[in-house]
């Protein structure tokens, strides 16, 4: 029975690293390629089970959850009860830090949940190790900080202050001055393609390369005011509420947006995105928190509520946040719907500003406006690291190692598409667009106006006669005329022909071969 | 012996042949007649005789008569009626036909028609019988062979028979045998040779030889195959595999250097006697030793060290000299000698162009060119009319010009065929010179500046003179386009004096006296921005528009006073620089939350962006100056500032609807600024509750939510697929009768317009957006994320799915274990660098 149940779950896990299954290689008529691709396959195969077995035995640590028994909602518990029943170390993670003077704080962690910054609306920042409790930096810009957000790793984070965005290091020096983002509002960092995206007060997004400080992309969202802004850990791709409850998606290479939805009625005030990328929720002032799947662009449930924060957590527990209350709701193991799993109230009057889950451990971190706090949320964390991809406890050699790699493998920002995993596959061919006749027209107005403007060579004496230069003149505008010409002669051809073709399929199949071409 | 007896065998042939009418046999003489009889009972007589003879018995053999053989004519010819065949006698060689022949050419005459008519009777009959054509049976009947060759000359050794030079005269292996008769082993080999005979077949031809390599080939084919077949299942085995590897177990031996050089053995004459040197006993010893032994061997003689120095006195004298000659050169001040020096320069700095690799490469190989041009043609040597003219005529004849030139063209050619040398220059010379020439760009540098300065001030005194004569008459003579102009001229003129006076000041500036004389310069410049603040750019811009209507005038002028400008602001921008000031910026200044104000705002300070940029731009050459413009701009910031809380107000009074909610935050922002100002931070935990009128806002701000978002989706809709345009007629066309009007649009317009409709609806369905209300997807293409999507299929694949799927999994080692991430990606070909490789071998 063990063992059969052992194989089963090896099989789950097989599966999941062959990742999906290979097309159908009877059906190829190339004896040759058909050898190579079953090669391959085998090999994959043999990956995935060396994958599985890996993971069977490597990583035992196995998440676990809050479990209610008869009438026990599991939403009773409270801390108090929780923290009786933990470790030591676990219950070290329970903590509040009061510092009611520099108003809400907003929170973030590094990707590893070693680290966390703050930053108090008024001008304080603060960088923590939350394995030793000690505060690394602790200082104070003396203007408003309205975000902070931790760079590749806790050397560096950007904090977007009253007029610009700066970016510090962990020793609390400014490095960077980012005038042009303008007064930001919202920061997001996009870790493997070292974009700092960023929405201002007048709904300007900009992308700025940390590695290079080149500006990738800067766009009018044309949809006002916004200070939410998520990114999509799947994608990438960054994600602003607006004011008319409506989402939009973008990208750093298009000033369009990819998606806009029309997500509430009200304006959107927090966004969230499950880490495998398929789950949105969104709140909104029309009290409602709506889950999405975003492979189909629909609501899955429409949840009762305001939020001011949202956040996925490694295990996919939803966090929101709203005054001094915070929600967290889960998805039992066998449906898509989540439902209330835990809750927890402040002390009356606290607001909360932020609310995130700390990456690996099984805690929320919550700023407010009293300070800190951090409570316990069991079954939020990713039981198990990987050291290639976060390490808690790296070293400093580690660390270093894991920058230079990370900067290797940064990808470029047009890789940021809707779907990652059409990259390396053939385009769809009736995608290709045409250019309108407008612009069209345009670029023959620029090309005619190029060639009338262009730099006259002075010749020697005789040739730059005024009648020369401008009968060359004139030869150079016709030959800039003529690829528009050409090409407005080969749409007239086609034209022609389709409309043979649809000529002839009108007729009868028998007397099709008779169409003339001259007849049309 | 043998001689005789060829003799006797050639002789009768001959002389059968030469007595045509005659029937030769050997046997007794008989008649005709008879001998025909016989021939009918009995056909093989031959052969008979033919096996008689080759039983070998001895026969008496009559000796032919001496005339009668005819040897060395040494007798009268005698006519020989009565002549008897010997005895040995043999015919085999007469073909069948002949005796035909020879019978019938005896009997020719009526029996030959005869023949004839009887063959036609035959046929007829047998026609007649079976019903076939007659041609059918003429196949059996035997070609008739009637030539008759006659001989010109009697047969002797001298007309040979046809038969000798045919090769029928052959010898036999008898022939050859019978000489040995009685020798011993003779029974032996006669035996041998019978059973030869016996046993003999006859031996084919060989075949013609294209077929006969036909059929090598094919023998060669079906063994080679089979040869290599034996390989088939090496390179299949080989084929498919994923990976081959190469010569694994080869071991490539010296990897370091120092291995390398342990190896090394001493092979030239040259490395041997280092060799010898290096490791000399007495040196390794020495070296052992402590050192006393080494001192010794140092030891150089007297007259070495003596050589060595002189050689270094000589140098360092030279070198002297050479420096004292340097020093001469430099301090000449002849203007000529200079003069011819920089053209030795540029001279050099052809040379210099050799210095460079490239150019030097291609300069040199032109130069083969010519040289090897030059060797093939022999131009320049005398060989060209002229020269061959004059040297006819005597090179003492000619006048000193024509040798000259004779000369030239003589030296012209040694220098082209000359081999290339390698180049020499005088560098010292250079280097002095450039020396100097530094000393005169540096002072140069002002003087350009004031000239150039002064250039621009007579540029624009011209502009500012031209009293450009007014046209008369045409489009600019209308009475409002004059005034336009002179508005313009005015401005213009405005501007040109500007100038003027700034370049005046810079000329003072550049002259010395900067201090009272540049403070007026300034305080005149300062009055004139002062008021003329507004329309400096304006007027700038007004310039550059006049442009067009001295463009037939004088084009020339106009332009470079243009550049001037230009240049000017193009030299002051990095002041610019400092100073640009981002609107964005100044409108945290002014630190207003409403959007519809931020407007208003945006275009003020647009509008002011170039002033102030001009004013700094002004101000480039003096620091001074800068500061007080500087001062002077936050004084116009002020101003706007000012007036923007103004205009904001006003525009309060006048919006009550903004559309845009005003978030909390801001006002906790302008709290917290106002706190911070003093230093003491005050506690901020009372919250303002938002009021009620923001309350009713958000409330109701939703309420048209999703119309808006409608109308948006549409329009991208209309955007990403256009509707097409309504078909209209050019106006005009069709419209003087009345006939257009009355049939409308002619039917391919329409139809192509509804065509174009229907793709349009068809393109909206096919989007992915197309069943959701909510959720507009662009479907906009991103150029730059094209190139991460194959335009076609790499070449094994022929469907999309299999390609897709084949590169599903990620091969990287974060992805994979690492036990099998080195299958994953192993190349196809695995070899040891450096190492050939070798044929296929079979194994077995």
């Amino acid at each position: 029975m063990e063992i059969q149940d052992i194989s089963d779950d090896i099989d789950v896990k097989v599966k999941k690293y062959q990742r999906g299954e290979s097309a159908d290689l009877e059906a190829l008529k190339d004896k040759k390629l058909k050898g190579q691709l079953a090669n391959r396959e085998d090999l994959y195969k043999k990956s995935a089970n060396a994958a599985a077995k890996a993971e069977k035995w490597l990583m035992q640590t196995e998440g676990g959850r809050l479990e209610s028994e008869g009438f026990e909602k599991t939403w009773r518990f409270s801390q108090q009860s929780i923290a009786q029943e933990v470790d030591v170390a676990s219950r070290k993670n329970q903590f509040d830090i009061v510092l009611p003077d520099l108003g809400p704080y907003t929170i973030d962690y590094t990707s590893s949940g070693r680290y966390m910054v703050t930053a108090g609306c008024k001008g304080h920042l603060a960088i923590m190790d939350l394995h030793t409790m000690k505060p690394i930096k602790d200082f104070q810009v003396r203007e408003t900080v309205r975000d902070v957000v931790f760079l590749h790793n806790e050397l560096f984070f950007a904090a977007a202050q009253k007029k610009y965005t700066y970016i510090y290091n962990n020793a609390g020096t400014e490095l960077h001055c980012l005038k042009e983002h303008g007064a930001v509002l919202k920061l997001q960092f996009l870790k493997n393609h070292f974009l700092l995206s960023s929405i201002n007060k007048f709904g300007h997004l900009h992308y700025q390369d940390i590695t290079t400080g080149q500006m990738v992309g800067n766009y009018r969202s044309g949809l006002g005011r916004s200070d939410v802004l998520q990114v999509n850990p799947y994608n990438s791709v960054v994600t602003s509420g607006h004011s008319g409850g409506t989402i939009s998606m973008w990208k750093p290479t298009s000033a369009a947006s990819l998606v806009k939805m029309l997500c509430h009625r009200g304006p959107v005030t927090a966004i969230a995105f499950h880490p495998n990328g398929h789950l949105m929720a969104t709140a909104g002032m029309d009290k409602k928190l709506k889950i999405w799947d975003l492979r189909k662009y629909e609501a899955l449930q429409t949840l009762p509520g305001h939020a001011k924060s949202l956040d996925f957590s490694q295990k996919g527990l939803l966090a929101a946040s709203t005054g001094s209350f915070i929600q967290i709701l889960a998805n039992s193991s066998d449906s898509q719907n989540y439902d209330r799993y835990m809750i927890h109230t402040m002390v009356k009057g606290y607001q909360i500003q932020k609310s995130r889950f700390r990456p690996y451990e099984d805690v929320l971190g919550i700023g407010h406006s009293m300070g800190l706090s951090s409570i316990l949320v069991p079954g939020s964390g990713e039981p198990n690291f990987d050291s290639w991809v976060a390490n808690p406890f790296e070293t400093l050699k580690q660390r270093r190692e894991k920058e230079v790699r990370l900067l290797l493998d940064k990808l470029p920002p047009e890789s940021i598409i809707l779907d990652p995993t059409k990259i390396g596959t053939l385009r769809n061919p009736n995608k290709i667009q045409k250019a309108t006749k407008e612009e069209k027209e345009a670029e023959k107005a620029a090309a005619i106006a190029a060639a009338k403007s262009g730099p006259q060579k002075k010749k020697t004496k005789g040739r730059s006669k005024p009648s020369k230069v401008a009968k060359k003149k004139q030869e150079g505008v016709e030959k800039a005329k003529r690829p528009f010409a050409e090409e407005n002669k080969h749409e007239v051809v086609s034209k022609k022909k389709q409309k043979r073709i649809t000529e002839a399929n009108e007729l009868p199949k028998a007397l099709q071969p008779f169409v003339s071409r001259k007849s049309s | 012996m043998a001689e005789t007896k060829r003799n006797k065998a050639i002789a009768p042939a001959k002389r059968r042949k030469g007595g045509k009418e005659k029937n030769w046999k050997k046997g007794p003489h008989l008649p005709n007649a008879l001998k025909k009889e016989l021939d009918s009972i009995n056909p093989t007589n031959d052969q008979q005789i033919r096996s008689d003879d080759d039983i070998d018995v001895y026969e008496y053999e009559e000796k032919i008569p001496d005339e009668e053989s005819k040897k060395n004519r040494r007798y009268d010819p005698v006519d020989n009626f009565e002549y008897q065949l010997p005895k040995d006698f043999e015919d085999e060689d007469v073909p069948s036909d002949d005796d035909d022949e020879e019978e019938e050419g005896a009997q020719k005459g009526d029996s030959d028609e005869d023949d004839d008519s009887d063959d036609g009777k035959h046929v007829r009959m047998l026609q007649d019988i079976t019903g076939l054509p007659g041609d059918a049976f003429e196949g059996k009947k035997k070609k008739k062979n009637d030539v008759v060759i006659f001989e010109a000359y009697p047969e002797s050794e001298y007309n040979p028979s046809r038969d000798v030079l045919d090769g029928d005269g052959r010898i036999t292996v008898d022939d050859l045998l019978n000489p040995l008769h009685g020798k011993p082993g003779f029974s032996k080999i006669r035996k041998d040779v019978q059973r030869m005979d016996r046993k003999s077949v006859s031996i084919q031809p060989p075949l013609p030889k294209p077929q006969q390599e036909k059929v090598d080939r094919r023998s060669t084919f079906v063994y080679s195959k089979k040869k290599l077949s034996e390989y088939e299942a090496l390179v299949k085995k080989n084929r498919e595999a994923p990976t081959i590897y190469f010569d694994e177990d080869i071991d490539v031996g010296y990897s370091t250097v120092g291995a390398i050089a342990s190896e090394f053995r001493p092979r030239t004459e040259f490395e041997k006697k280092m060799d010898s040197l290096i490791n000399a006993k007495e040196l390794s010893e020495a070296h052992k030793g402590d050192g006393a032994r080494l001192l010794e061997l140092n030891k150089i003689s007297v007259e070495d060290v003596k050589e060595r120095q002189d050689r270094l006195a000589k140098m360092r004298n030279l070198l002297f000299r050479h420096e004292l000659k340097s020093k001469r050169i430099k301090h000449i001040k002849s203007k000529t000698y200079r003069r011819l020096l920089k053209k030795d320069k540029s001279k050099a700095a052809a040379t210099e162009i050799e210095m460079n690799p490239e150019a030097a490469k291609e300069l040199a190989e032109k130069q083969e060119f010519k040289r090897a041009e030059e060797r093939l043609t022999l131009k320049h040597k005398n060989t060209s009319k002229w020269a061959k003219r004059i040297k006819k005529r005597g090179f003492d004849v000619q006048d000193d010009g024509t040798r000259a030139a004779i000369s030239e063209q003589l030296q012209q050619h040694a220098l082209l065929t000359r081999k290339r040398d390698s180049m020499h220059d005088d560098s010292s010379s250079d280097d002095s010179s450039e020396e100097d020439d530094d000393d005169i760009s540096g002072d140069e540098d002002d003087a350009s500046k004031l000239k150039l300065l002064e250039i621009g001030k007579k540029r624009t005194l011209e502009v500012l003179d031209e009293d450009d004569e007014m046209p008369k008459s045409g489009v600019l003579s209308l009475p409002f386009m004059v005034r336009g102009q002179k508005k313009k001229k005015e401005a213009a003129d405005e501007e040109a004096r500007l100038a003027l006076q700034e370049f005046d000041s810079s000329l003072k500036q550049l002259e010395g006296d900067d201090d009272v004389k540049g403070n007026v310069g300034f305080l005149s410049g300062r009055k004139v921005f002062g008021a003329q603040k507004k329309q400096v750019p304006k007027s700038k811009a007004k310039v550059n528009n006049t442009d067009n209507y001295f463009d037939n005038t004088d084009s020339e002028d106009d332009a470079d006073t243009i550049e001037d400008v230009d240049d000017k602001h193009g030299r002051m921008n990095y002041t610019q620089k400092d100073v640009n000031i981002d609107p964005n910026i100044l409108r945290d200044e002014s630190e207003i939350g409403h959007d519809s104000l931020f407007k208003s705002f945006d275009d003020i300070s647009k509008d002011s962006g170039p002033k102030i940029t001009y004013e700094v731009s002004l101000s480039a050459t003096n620091s001074k100056k800068k500061k007080r413009n500087m001062k002077d701009s936050n004084q116009a910031k002020s101003e706007k500032k000012a007036k923007n809380k103004k205009s904001q107000v006003a525009e309060l009074a006048s919006e009550k609807d903004t559309a845009i909610i005003e978030h909390g935050d801001d006002d906790s922002d302008t709290d917290g600024e106002t706190r911070m100002v003093d230093g003491i931070i005050t506690s901020g935990t009372d919250y303002e509750l938002p009021s009620q009128d923001d309350l009713i806002r958000r409330a109701f701000a939703g309420d048209d939510v999703e119309e808006d978002f409608e109308m948006s989706k549409q329009e991208i809709m209309n955007e990403e697929n256009p509707e097409p345009e309504k078909p209209v007629l050019v106006p005009g066309w069709g419209q003087w009768t009345h006939i257009q009007k009355k049939r409308g649009l002619p039917s391919w317009m329409l139809a192509e317009h509804e065509r174009a409709k229907k793709k349009r609806d068809e393109d909206l369905k096919r989007r992915p957006d197309a069943h959701l209300k909510h959720v507009i997807i662009s479907e906009k293409v991103d150029k730059k994320a094209e190139k991460l999507q194959t335009k076609t299929l790499p070449y094994p694949f022929k469907d999309k799915e299999h390609f897709e799927r084949s590169n599903r999994m990620p091969l990287g080692p974060e992805f994979n274990p690492a036990t099998t991430i080195g299958a994953l990606n192993r190349p196809e070909v695995v070899k040891k660098p450096g190492v050939s490789i070798k044929p296929i071998k079979l194994k077995k």
